[in-house]
Order: structure tokens, then sequence, then C-alpha cells
């Protein structure tokens, strides 16, 4: 049983190369990711060899830790690979016991089980000197990859269990969000301490709580066992081997709840009117519009990118901040990044309306209908924070000179990357997720074509936006130079919008079937 | 009997012969004479597309007289679909001609697809929007102002049984539902021609009825179907012309009459499609693993 388990999952793996250069060159750079990391990290523990026993020891604890959450929580919030899912083995009637075990030694053949296996290796390593503390990593090695390939297993399912529904996928997505947005400042807060005066002291704070929990235990016993402290040793190895008794007890409860429980099914909400319809004009374009502001307020693709448009300016000025920047250069950043995000949004719209784009093609409808219409809740959004976050941005440094040249700025990125995104959609689309699936997930047929166009695009939106930069940047001494990045702005902005617009419905209106036959691709 | 020399089957396994077959449809002659009219509504010449080498539909000639009800049979992979994609515009061929009504589908394309309703099997609909979005965007789309957009909502959701419906959205409806609606909004132009890939996949049997009724309806008001099936009974039942399209090509077509000649349409089917008629092998299936 567990090696037609094992021969499936190889199988599964070996078909990944099979599916072509793409797939082939993702997996690899997965792999020589994985490993390299793999390699640095080892050659740290090894290096470890040689500190003392005490600071090898908390610094073993705190990174063991790190890599056994890893295995707990992202899985939570990326989804994991469910290609051996339990729910597939439902109608083949095997034991639970037994299946669980062969989906959890299944699931060690990948990539992370691979890394965490050298990590438990070099931790052996590091603790070679002298019988007894080798014997405690050898037991410490034994437990700690069993307990992060079930770790892992087990919180897929409960993922599965309990987010498995549309509604509440829509909603871990925000959640994530949500954490990488209050992170970011504890990064920075993270940066900024002074870890070569008060980094050791933090890290054996740390460990001294870590080493108690299951998730440092295993990794604290041989530190502990080699300072001579061998019942406490002992005490933490049974903690070890607790928590992995609890791991596999949850996962079989789990398996075996797979095995008779459907998916889960949420109820159905009930929307009064037409809601956006009813606000816009009844005309292919206003239809059209009415529809993507219904899919930006309903659909999680969209709401994930909207979600992080205002983390990156934080983010970065954060940084620049503590770089030193002065504020007078920062407060051009946030503002035209926010709306240059915003205006990137769109960028793939045909392959986020996967096959459903059949109905502007049955329908006929204009190029620049269906380009004009897509684009109008990115104008909605985004005009009103042009002004207000331009007006906020000049309040918090206090120079209200710049206003208008902000403003022509912030207006210029937002359109002309519009423009660009109105080609690229029709022009270039690459495969997206479907609608429906986690924003987090890959699109089934991910290619290299995804990067290159991302990038691109964003590239051409800098280069078109430039001119009003070098405009309000290199000549601050020409009378009214702000009108004029004002006025400059607007004029490359809307002249790249509309280009872009009539462009791309060129595009739409020659090759619609073609389009559609690419959404139906992949 | 002239009708009945004229339609003639190719045997069931052609031994592949890539000349001009000669299948019914340049002696098919006026078969609708005496019902309704004579017009031409759907006229397809040597449509012809191929996929990576391998030919899935051959140079297909149909030719569809206003007001018939005109079923597309065929096994799976015969290119069904594919035959249907290019009429409705969806696809386009490699070589061939499609006209609707005097307009070519590839060439006069905004005339011919106005007058086409489309029902594609196995495409997404917006099924982010609610049902009461959907039939909106639908004849919005196709040019429909706001006042008959609502009112012919209102009328289809009833002749479907979608009242309830309208305010929920198209992703949570069931497979049947689905069909339904989507069937509602490729109605909502009243187009002349109605182009349906699979409608009652997956519909139960009392929706099933109400889809045919409406369908009836719309024919015989002088509207024209021509849909695909698997369901031979339900193509047998409904409609009075078909067609079986097997490997790309088209076998036989005529009249209902003409392509059963005298069989069921299913066991004249399985025999123009050279299905085996007895299984063999399979015998440890007599006895149980258990």
């Amino acid at each position: 049983m567990v090696a037609q388990f094992l021969r499936l999952k190889l199988t599964l793996l070996a078909n990944n190369f099979r599916r072509g250069p793409g797939q082939l060159a993702g997996m690899v750079i997965g792999l020589l990711y994985g490993l390299g990391l793999a390699a640095v990290v080892t050659a740290g523990l090894g290096a470890l060899r040689l500190a003392t026993p005490d600071i090898a020891r908390v610094i073993l604890i705190v990174f063991g830790a790190i890599v056994v959450l890893a295995f707990l929580l992202l899985p939570l919030a990326f989804g994991v690979d469910d290609t051996i899912d339990p729910r597939k083995f439902t109608l083949f009637g095997i034991k639970t016991g037994r299946l669980a075990l062969s989906l959890v030694i299944a699931g060690a053949v990948s990539v992370p089980a691979l890394v965490v296996t050298i990590f438990s290796i070099a931790q052996v390593v590091t603790w070679s000197r002298g019988t007894v503390p080798v014997l405690f990593s050898l037991l410490a090695a034994v437990l700690i990859v069993p307990t992060c390939v079930l770790g892992a297993r087990v919180s897929a399912g409960l993922a599965a269990a309990f987010f498995s529904s549309r509604r509440s996928r829509d909603a871990s997505g925000i959640v994530l969000v949500l954490v990488l947005a209050i992170a970011a400042p504890l990064v920075a807060l993270g940066a900024t301490t002074d870890w070569q005066a008060q980094g050791l002291p933090v890290v054996r704070r740390i460990a001294a709580v870590v080493s108690w929990t299951p998730f440092g235990a295993a990794w604290s016993a041989p530190g502990d066992a080699a300072l001579g402290r061998l019942d406490i040793a002992w005490i933490k190895i049974a903690i070890a081997v607790a928590f992995l008794l609890v791991l596999w007890f949850v996962w079989r409860a789990l398996v075996a709840d797979m095995l008779v429980r459907p998916q889960r099914e949420t109820a159905p909400g009930h929307y009064a009117g037409l809601g956006w319809f009813e606000r816009l004009p009844a005309t292919p374009l206003g239809a059209i519009a009415a529809r993507s502001l219904s899919y930006w307020g309903r659909d999680a693709r969209y709401r994930v990118s909207l979600a992080v448009i205002p983390i990156v300016p934080i983010v970065m000025v954060v940084a620049l901040l503590i770089a030193g920047v002065p504020a007078g250069f920062i407060v051009w950043l946030p503002v035209p990044i926010m709306c240059l995000f915003l205006g990137w949004t769109v960028h793939n719209d045909i392959a986020y309306d996967s096959s459903a784009f059949w109905a502007h093609v049955s329908a006929d409808t204009k190029g620049t209908d269906d380009r004009w219409g897509r684009i109008v809740p990115a104008l909605l959004v985004g005009i009103p924070l042009v002004l207000v976050g331009s007006f906020t941005s000049v309040l918090v440094v206090g120079d209200y000179s710049i206003f208008p040249g902000l403003v022509g700025l912030s207006l210029c990125v937002l359109l002309v990357a519009l423009g660009i995104s109105s080609v690229i959609s029709a022009g270039f689309p690459y495969p997206a997720v479907h609608p429906g699936d986690s924003p987090f997930a890959q699109p089934q047929a991910a290619g290299t074509s995804g990067p290159v166009i991302q990038s691109l695009s964003f590239l051409v939106a800098i280069v078109l936006s430039s001119p009003v930069v070098v405009l309000v940047f290199f000549f601050p001494a020409l009378p009214s130079v702000q009108y004029l990045g004002l006025g400059l702005g607007a004029v490359v902005g809307i002249g790249a919008l509309v280009g872009g617009v009539y462009w791309g419905g060129h595009i739409v209106d020659r090759r619609a079937p073609e389009l559609l036959a690419f959404t139906l691709q992949n | 009997m002239p009708e009945a020399a004229v339609v003639e089957a190719k045997p069931a396994r052609p031994a592949k012969p890539r000349g001009k077959q000669k299948s019914g449809k340049e002696l098919f002659p006026d078969v609708a004479a005496g019902k309704k009219g004579s017009t031409t509504v759907l006229s397809v010449r040597g449509l012809t597309k191929s996929f990576d080498d391998k030919l899935a539909v051959d140079r297909i000639d149909l030719e569809v007289k206003v007001g018939a009800f005109y079923g597309i049979v065929g096994p799976n992979g015969a290119g069904k679909t594919t035959t249907l994609s290019m009429i409705t515009g969806l696809l386009r061929p490699d070589s061939g001609t499609v006209v609707v009504n005097g307009s070519d589908v590839w060439t006069d394309t905004v005339q011919a697809k106005r007058m086409m309703g489309v029902l594609p099997d196995r495409l997404r609909l917006f099924d982010r929007l609610t049902g009461g979005q959907l039939l909106y965007y639908a004849g919005v789309l196709r040019g429909l102002d706001n006042a008959v957009v609502r009112e012919r909502t209102a009328d289809l959701a009833h002749a479907f049984g979608l009242e309830e419906s309208l305010g929920r959205l198209v992703s949570d409806y069931s497979a049947g539902m689905t069909k339904k609606i989507a069937l509602a909004a490729a109605m909502i132009h009243s187009p002349r021609l109605l182009v349906l890939d699979e409608p009652f996949e997956s519909v139960d049997p009392v929706s099933a009825a109400t889809v045919t009724q409406i369908l009836k309806k719309y024919v015989s008001a002088g509207g024209t179907v021509v849909l695909s099936s698997h369901s031979m009974d339900l193509v047998q039942r409904i409609c009075d012309h078909v067609a079986v399209v097997v490997r790309g090509e088209i076998l036989a077509d005529g009249t209902m009459a003409e392509v059963r000649n005298g069989q069921t349409l299913e066991e004249r089917f399985v025999e123009l499609a050279g299905g085996r008629t007895t299984v063999e092998g399979l015998e440890w299936l007599h006895s149980f693993s258990d």
C-alpha cells in the first residue's frame, strides 16, 4: 500500500516534468532554490559545531522553531499541493489508518520535506562532539522530519476543512493580506534593532520559552544533553514525541472525517436588485463597467490585488525613512506608486474572465467598449485617490507648492498604466488564476510569459511617465513648473490612455476568437 | 419514394477516402416544403478545422431552413462542439463559409451575430453576477434598452422557473439551473436562429420538458433551432431534422424520417457510427472480488 502511494506521488512528480518547458523550469528552479537554501543553512549549522554548546543550542532552537512553524502555518495561507488529497481516495475502500499513513509518507516526497531532512542531518553534525549529544541529535532528527511533514498535512487538512468553501477562502486571502500589512512594520522594527549589541540576549530569551514548546523541544534536546542536563533533555524528547502523537491522531481523525464528509457548502446569499447595473447606463460600455465593478467587489482575485496597493508604498516609505532619505523626496513616491499598481490591476483582465469572455465574442462587442468598460472601476477609484492622496501627501510634508505637480505625476502614471493595461490584456494575455480559485493559487498552466509581461508593462509605464518626473525634478527653477507638470501629466496620460484603449480595442476586434481560444487553453 | 433514396449513408467505417464525399446535402430536396417556407436561415459550406494536424471537422456542409428544429448527433469527440463554435463565430475555421440569413459570420460579423442566440458547451459564464444581472448583461451587450431587458428578464425567468433565483450568484446555481439561465441569456435578444450545444445535458426531466416546450413555441413562431445532443431519444422526439456527425464528417442528414429509415434514431446512429454491438472480454466481471 505505502509503496503504491509512493509510486503514485513519484508519477505525479514525473508528470510535472512532462507538462512543458515552463513547468520543468519552475520545478528545477524550485528544487535548486530549496537545495541552495539547504546548502547555505547546512554550512551554517556545520559551522555551529565550533561554537560553544550554549550558543549553538539557542540558535538551533530559534531556527528550528521557525522551520516547524513554517511547515504548520504556510499551508494555511498558501494552500498545499492537493494531488493526494484524502478525499480522492474515498471510493477505494482503504482502511483509514493505512490511508493516513500512506498519505503522509507519500507527502514526504517533496522539496520542503527534502530540505528539512537535510537540516535535521546538519543538526547532527552540529552536535557531533560526544556520544550522548550525537545520540540525542539522531533521536531529534527522527522526530523532526515526521513532525514537519505531518504538521503540514494537518494544517492543510484543517485549512481544507474550514476554508474550503468559496466565501471563506475569499476571506482567507484577505486575512493573509492583513497579516502582511501588520508584519511590514514589525519587519521594519526588526531591521532597525541593533542586533550586534542586543541580538544574542534577545535570541536567548526567545529560546528559553520556545524550547519548552512542541516547536523547539526536539531541537533543544541535544543541546541540553551536551550541557549535561540529561533529565531536561529527556523531557524535551517526551514533549516532541507527544506532539508527534497528537499530530498523528489529529491527522487520522481528519482523514476519517474527510472520507465521509463532502465539501462544505455555504448558504448562498441573496442580492436584491441589479446593483451597479442600475446605476450605469444601459449600453454595452455601461454594462461592462458595471460587470467589472461587481467583480472588483465580489471576486477575491481583484480584492487581493486592491488590498496590496496601499501596502507597497507603506513598506517603501518606511524603508526609505529608515535609510535616511529626506521627506521632500519621499513625498513624490506613495501616490504615484499606488496609481501604478492600480492601473496595472487590469493588465490581464481577459485572462481573468476565463472562457466567460465568449459572451463578448458572441455579442460582437466593440473592442473599445470592452476596453473602456474594464478600466472604469480603476478610474472611479483612481481619480479620487490622486486628488485625496496628493493632498494628504503635501499636507504631511507641509509643502503645498508641489500639489499641482504631484497631481500631474500621479494622474499621468494612472492613465498611462491603464492605457498600457488595455493593450497588454488584449495583446499579451497570460494564464491567470481561474475564477473561484484561491487568489494565491498558481495558475494551472503557469508559463514563463507572465513575469516577463508584468515587468515589461511596469517598465513601459515608468518610461512613459518620466517626462513629468524630468520636468519637475530637473527644472525646478522654471516659472510655475508645478502647473506645467500638471498640464504635461494630464496630456501624456490622456494621450496614452486613449491610444491604449483604441489600440487594445482594435486587437480585440481583430482577434476576439483567438483570445477566446487562449482562455480555453489555460 | 425519391426521398428515401437520396439520403444515402456512408458505410459505417469508410476506408478514409479523401475525395469529395457525396453526402445527402446537394441532393437534399426541400423536405420542409409544405411546412414553413423554404428560405435557408443557416448555410454552411465546406467548414474545416484541424487542431495540430488532427482534423476535427472535415468539410462539413449544412443547410437549415427557417422553422427547422435541427438536431446534430454524434459520438464524443465527433466535432459537434467544434462545428457549432465555428457556426457561432467563437472559433475561426480553417476554411469554409457560414452564412446566417444572408450574412457571412466571418465577414459580415455584426449582422450575422445579431441574428444568432448562442449556448456554448463547457464555457464559463460571468458567474459572479446574479442571475438577473447576467440576463441584463446579455441583453444590454446585444443592444437592448433598459426597459426591454427588464421586461424580458421577468418573462424568461417566469418561463424557465427561475424567478426565485434571479437574486443569487450564478456560481451558486446547480448545473441544471446554470444551463437554464444560459439558455435564457441566449434567447433574450429574440434571435432568428438559436444554436445550442448540449442544451439538455445535466438538466432534470422536468426542466427538460419546460425547455423543450419553450423551444417548440419559439420554432412555431418562426424561429429556428440547431442543437447538439447525446440523447437520441430526445432528439428523435423533438427534432424534425437531424444530422449524424462522426469523426468530423456528416454521415447522414435530412428529415428525421429519412435518416431513421424505419429504425429508431439510436439504432440508426449506432449503425452509422459503427459501434460494436457485442461486448467481448470482461468475463472476470461476472465473478465478484469480495
